[in-house]
């Protein structure tokens, strides 16, 4: 199967879930770290290492800020990571359409 | 089915599974950061239903305005409405900020000023002399339309169908309920407003029903044990 054609920084089960998660956000919207860590049952260890690459690919956007004196990160998908995202998945759709039958 | 068919596992992924794994997946983000209309419309659809009835049972026997007992009966299950829906918007959007945190916001108070507003209008009526028939209707017939505007508001901010019907709907109901005089009013809304809410629960239920099913279909041989 030409499974070439899918992105390989989407292409894993951790980052797709990840990935997949922002994108059903808002364009405008960003989630905190503890509530998609919740989510995800990840520990937060790995949840960063995945979310370190998929922002070196430059997918998602992490923005570290204040909440009183708390330190909180929150993180979006860019428009670049929701596109890849949006092409990842039509890729598997025609893949799925040439295998089948 | 192998073991890294389970969302959670780090390895590579085929085709089918990844999509059934974004679909698991958001469904997931969904229910976690949006608020479920099926609770929602049946907290309002039940505090209507039962609320109205009470009031229309005791107007009815006292052959004019409902009694003490009545409104009290009414105004908890109102309230416990109210409070039910603002801890549950709030705690869905926690953990979430941006364009949508804030609409949500902006639609919260919305209410909150829209009901002010009404409260200060039938006051207002009461000064200005109105009658106990009056008053009733007029508090009903403004509640009424606030929320039907109000529904509207939220269809065309969230672009929501189910809103957009559900506002259509207390608005006719608005009207009708007021045109009906006492104590048919009461079961009116009890009964078109109180019903609406619990019809629209009802579809929001088949429709989530539906979306798990699809998910199931795309997936026969690997559901989560």
């Amino acid at each position: 199967m030409p499974e070439e054609i899918l992105d390989p920084v989407i292409h894993a089960t951790a980052r797709l879930r990840v990935v997949a998660t922002l994108a059903a956000l808002g364009s405008g919207d960003e989630i905190a770290f503890p509530k998609l860590q919740k989510l995800l049952e990840m520990t937060a260890g790995n949840l960063s290492t995945h979310l370190r690459k998929l922002e070196d690919a430059g997918y998602v956007r992490v923005t570290k800020t204040h909440v009183g004196r708390t330190p909180a990160t929150y993180l979006a998908l860019t428009p670049r990571g929701r596109q890849a995202f949006e092409e990842y998945a039509a890729n598997l759709t025609s893949l799925l359409k040439g295998a089948g039958s | 089915m192998s073991p890294s068919d389970r969302p959670g596992d780090d390895g590579p992924l085929d085709p089918a599974a990844s999509l059934r794994v974004i679909r698991e997946t958001q469904e997931r983000a969904r229910a976690a950061n949006e608020p479920d209309c099926r609770l929602l419309y049946g907290v309002w659809g039940v505090a209507w239903l039962v609320g109205y009835l009470t009031l229309w049972t005791s107007s009815r026997t006292m052959g004019g305005q409902p009694e003490g007992w009545a409104f009290a009966v009414f105004g908890v299950l109102l309230t416990s409405a109210v409070v039910i829906t603002a801890v549950h918007s709030i705690r869905r959007t926690a953990g979430t900020r941006g364009v949508s945190a804030r609409a949500g916001a902006m639609y919260g108070w919305s209410w909150f000023l829209g009901f002010v507003a009404q409260g200060a209008v039938v006051s207002g009526l009461a000064q200005a002399g109105a009658s106990p028939e009056v008053m009733a209707l007029a508090a009903n017939g403004i509640a009424c339309i606030v929320v039907g505007l109000l529904y509207l508001g939220g269809a065309i901010a969230f672009d929501d169908r189910g809103l957009l019907v559900l506002g259509v709907w207390i608005l006719v109901v608005a009207g009708g309920a007021t045109l009906a005089g006492l104590p048919g009013t009461f079961l009116i809304m009890a009964l078109a407003g109180g019903g609406g809410f619990l019809l629209m629960a009802a579809v929001e239920q088949a429709r989530v029903v539906r979306r798990r099913r699809d998910l199931g279909a795309a997936s026969p041989e690997a559901r989560r044990a």
